[in-house]
């Protein structure tokens, strides 16, 4: 051991006084192995903390160069009239946005409206009702429909519902594509993240509160909605937030079906009418404006405020969620009180007392309220004002029978009545997914042949096959997998093991959490500006790999870090009491038993990563390219965005529209099945 | 199973017994509560009021609400303390908030929590200490009037302090009502209980007197158990 060496060690352990390291005394231990020990305790520390640094950064080099960009737009038109400009035309020079920014909520809106309501029912069949074998059938078959591309539910949008609201509404759509359009599609993306989110958060509702109900004499029905459902609020809030933010930033979907009409619509609540969100109007113009101009930093300006927006809707989400948590004492409150709260105090009291006793009557006056502007609105569409205001007491009328004749069944009759209307929800999600899955694959059967899969496509991609876009969707599973594998699990691995509750760690989440939120559009941006600009690289490969790795970093680290953490602590214990230190504690014992959950985790975010449109659009795919190879700094094909230029440039296609998206799906599915193998093989092996 | 018991009115019978015994099984047949756990199979007969309630057409819903229960861990639910006493009346179709307001303050009086928490209903019940959120437990038990009280356990989890409120609590209670506690704590059974059953493997050994189980017992085992050779 050399004297540099020595002190160092020295330093670690503060002991020294008898010369125990320079003889070697400790229990036996050469001194060497000790500092070596210690060295790649450093080390190991060293190389996680870093990763999580790169995470954060990602997040600010977005923000940079996101508004960076965007400069020119904000100096030139200014903020203002930025977004309250009502005309978007950029030939002509008019740069407002509010109406997309209002076309992107009314999307997400409706989304939601309908979303919500259904998934929150389906998460409570499942969490009440279904028996095990069920509940075995319908989680799994939600992952799976979380995992479909977003290009693929575009592309069903667009051959199944916009036929259909054709049919049903003939004489109010003039075009199908149309905010309806856009709203079901999104609500049906977005229904297995919030079935799966609300399910995890009613069940999480400890037992005790259940019999504590059900000792009283309440059904089972009347504990979920009590007790259930009020201590799960967080939870559920939680995903309508998740499922908002997503909608909000979601992409290709929405584009394709929505009409693209940077409009209002006429009346406001004109669900046939066209609309144009933030997100389509980055992913059709960007391909067209140049580099430079007022045009293109005018995108990037309307990705700032989508990301201004989406960042709002998640930190919003975060408080409401910790304020729940804190008013039902499950968190503690803040021990300071200010001293206006403290003068304030016998005033919200008082507040609170009086807000107790008209609480029912506010919320009971807010749902009829709320299903009377409902019933006006849609049915005003169809038979003018006048029938509307009847349509709209009408139901509220409904609503006020239903509720008199529940209280006269009695509780019994009344859960029976709720029960089976959610079974019957169920079914009807259920038949629509199934449905989806089968229309790809029963129209994609004649395009499957040995030449569809290995030939390259020709005729614009109107015939011929589509290997090249095969080969290119593999190369970017695999260069994403390479570069977000240990990235993620060094991250997740740090924030469970090493993160303490200090500044750069309480920073380091929410920058995950930002980023985790952030639409991959922006990625997409992101990706376009620095690799392909800034670096020069151009369309390439990498430039894809890179961008989609950044956008699933977010996910593997938060899969990783819960698979890591729940590994139980007696395990790391027992092996710290036998004298092993904290990193080969961590690799040796940790790791090991988390590993199933950790590559379960990063198989499904890879799964997602690949279906991706809107990151690789603007940095890797390119319509059409014969060759294959494995070229870091070529352009490639991919499926999805191959099969968004199928659908929406060359008219004709439809089988081999039907047999990439099939392709498309094919590999989706042998993803999440191997995903779901590993998982149940290490779940049987470690058994918790 | 072989359990013959019964259960006297406005007495504290108390069941006691190793753990894995049964009791907590046997005083969840009472309000039914065992209908909660899949595949549960229940044989024989439990009079209540004249009735059989293990018939399977029992109201199970009518039969706990005059059978009440407290549980081993305190749980309130995550509401507000008024909102725990107020869920079981207004689940029972009580709307009135005048008369809401005075169960609300009866039962914390009964419960004797209401001095403690009278200035603060509107905070959530989650902030009480482990022995005022059982004395909760016990007020919300008693809201909606039930006849009898089951009690599984009702002081495992608390410190010496509360359970002797709980205790003296519970003599209180025994003049309106009906209770039947399981306890592990052999000296909490002699200290508040009339009669006491002692329970083996599954079957009821010995039931009387619980003066008598204590201090003549007639079963071997139940003397070996009190005298605290084996447990």
């Amino acid at each position: 051991m050399t004297p540099d060496e020595q002190s160092v060690f020295k330093d670690k352990l503060a002991i020294d006084q008898d010369g125990i390291i320079e003889k070697g005394l400790i229990a036996g231990i050469s001194p060497r192995s000790i500092y070596n020990r210690l060295k790649t305790e450093d080390r190991a520390k060293l190389i996680l903390t870093a990763t999580v640094v790169i995470t954060v950064a990602v997040l600010f080099f977005i923000i940079l160069f996101i508004s960076y960009n965007s400069l020119d737009a904000i100096t030139q038109i200014g903020m203002w009239e930025f977004l309250t400009g009502a005309s978007w035309s950029p030939g002509s020079g008019a740069y407002g946005a509010s109406s997309l920014i209002v076309g992107t909520f009314l999307v997400t809106g409706g989304a939601i409206l309908f979303a919500l309501p259904v998934g929150l029912g389906v998460a409570i069949y499942i969490n009440d009702v279904a028996s095990p074998r069920v509940k075995s059938v319908l989680k799994p078959l939600c992952e799976l429909f979380a995992g479909i591309p977003s290009v693929v539910y575009g592309f069903l949008g667009i051959v199944v519902l916009v036929p259909l609201l054709l049919d049903i509404f003939p004489n109010h759509l003039s075009y199908g594509y149309s905010w309806l359009a856009g709203s079901l599609v999104l609500g049906i993306m977005a229904l297995p993240t919030i079935i799966s989110v609300s399910q995890d958060s009613l069940a999480a509702v400890p037992r005790s509160y259940r019999e504590a109900s059900m000792a009283m004499g309440a059904t089972k029905w009347e504990t979920t909605r009590k007790v259930v459902m009020h201590s799960a609020v967080s939870g559920i809030a939680a995903a309508a937030i998740l499922g908002i933010g997503r909608a909000i930033g979601e992409t290709m979907a929405v584009m394709m079906v929505t009409g693209n009409a940077a409009n209002f619509p006429e009346p406001l609540w004109n669900i046939f009418d066209r609309v144009r969100t933030l997100t389509g109007s980055i992913a059709l113009e960007m391909g067209e404006s140049v580099h430079g101009s007022l045009h293109y930093s005018a995108l990037f300006l309307l990705a700032l405020v989508l990301l201004v927006i989406v960042l709002t809707v998640n930190l919003s989400a975060r408080r409401i969620v910790r304020r729940t948590k804190m008013k039902m004492g499950e968190i503690a409150k803040p021990s300071r009180e200010t001293k206006i709260a403290q003068m304030m105090s016998p005033i919200t009291k008082s507040f609170e007392a009086v807000s107790d006793r008209y609480k029912e009557t506010a919320v009971k006056i807010a749902i009829y309220a709320f299903i009377f502007a409902f019933a006006f609105m849609i049915s005003s569409l169809f038979i003018g004002t006048y029938g509307g205001l009847a349509i709209g007491v009408l139901a509220a009328t409904i609503l006020f029978i239903s509720k008199k004749l529940s209280k006269m069944l009695g509780p019994k009759h009344v859960q029976k009545v709720v029960y089976s209307s959610l079974g019957v929800v169920v079914l009807a999600v259920v038949a629509i997914l199934v449905v989806f899955l089968a229309i790809i694959f029963v129209r994609g059967m004649p395009a499957m042949s040995m030449d569809f899969i290995t030939s390259p496509p020709s005729h614009s991609g109107a015939e011929g096959g589509i290997w090249p876009a095969i080969v290119g969707t593999l190369e970017l599973m695999l260069g994403t997998a390479l570069i977000a594998f240990p990235l993620g699990v060094c991250s997740g691995v740090y924030m469970s093991q090493y993160a303490k509750d200090s500044k750069f760690v309480r920073v380091a989440r929410q920058a995950i959490d930002a980023l985790k939120g952030t639409p991959s559009i922006i990625f997409g941006l992101f990706g376009m500006s620095m690799l392909v600009i800034m670096f020069g690289w151009g369309y390439s490969l990498i430039g894809g790999c890179i961008t989609l790795a950044l956008m699933v970093l977010p996910t593997i680290i938060k899969t990783t870090e819960e698979a890591v953490s729940a590994v139980p602590a007696e395990l790391s214990e027992a092996s710290a009491a036998m004298g092993a230190s904290k990193w080969q504690t961590i690799s040796k014992v940790v790791l090991p038993a988390a590993m199933g959950g950790v590559i379960t985790g990063f198989i499904l975010s890879v799964g997602r990563a690949i279906g991706e449109t809107a990151p690789i659009m603007f940095t890797a795919a390119v319509a059409f390219k014969t060759t294959v190879g494995f070229a870091l700094f070529e352009p490639i094909m991919a499926l999805p965005y191959h099969l968004y230029y199928l659908v929406s440039e060359v008219p004709g296609a439809t089988d081999n529209q039907y047999g990439t998206a099939m392709v498309l799906m094919m590999i989706v599915i042998v993803l999440f099945a191997a995903a779901s193998l590993i998982r149940r093989t290490y779940n049987k092996k470690v058994g918790w | 199973m072989d359990i013959n018991i019964p259960i006297r009115k406005n007495c504290i019978t108390a069941l006691i017994g190793p753990s894995g015994c049964g009791k907590s099984t046997l005083i969840r047949v009472f309000n039914r509560m065992c209908d909660l756990v899949e595949g549960t199979k229940t044989e024989g007969i439990v009079f209540f009021d004249g009735e059989n309630i293990c018939k399977p057409n029992t109201d199970v819903l009518a039969l706990r609400k005059k059978v009440g229960m407290i549980f081993q861990k305190p749980n309130p639910f995550p509401m507000t303390i008024k909102d725990n006493i107020t869920y079981g009346p207004k689940l029972h179709g009580v709307k009135d908030q005048k008369e809401l307001d005075e169960i609300v303050e009866e039962s914390l009086k009964k419960a004797a929590l209401w001095e403690e928490v009278k200035d603060r209903l509107h905070v959530s019940a989650l902030s009480l200490s482990g022995g005022q959120q059982q004395r909760l437990c016990i007020a919300r038990a008693l809201s909606i009037n039930p006849e009898v009280i089951l009690m599984d356990e009702p002081t495992s989890a608390l410190d010496p302090m509360a359970t002797a409120k709980i205790e003296e609590l519970s003599l209180e209670l025994k003049k309106n009502y009906t209770v039947v506690t399981v306890t592990h704590n052999m000296q909490q059974a002699r200290r508040i209980s009339d009669y006491t059953g002692f329970m083996y493997l599954g079957r009821l050994e010995e039931f009387g007197r619980t003066k008598d189980i204590f201090e003549n017992p007639q079963n071997e085992l139940t003397k070996r158990y009190v005298s605290g050779i084996f447990g």
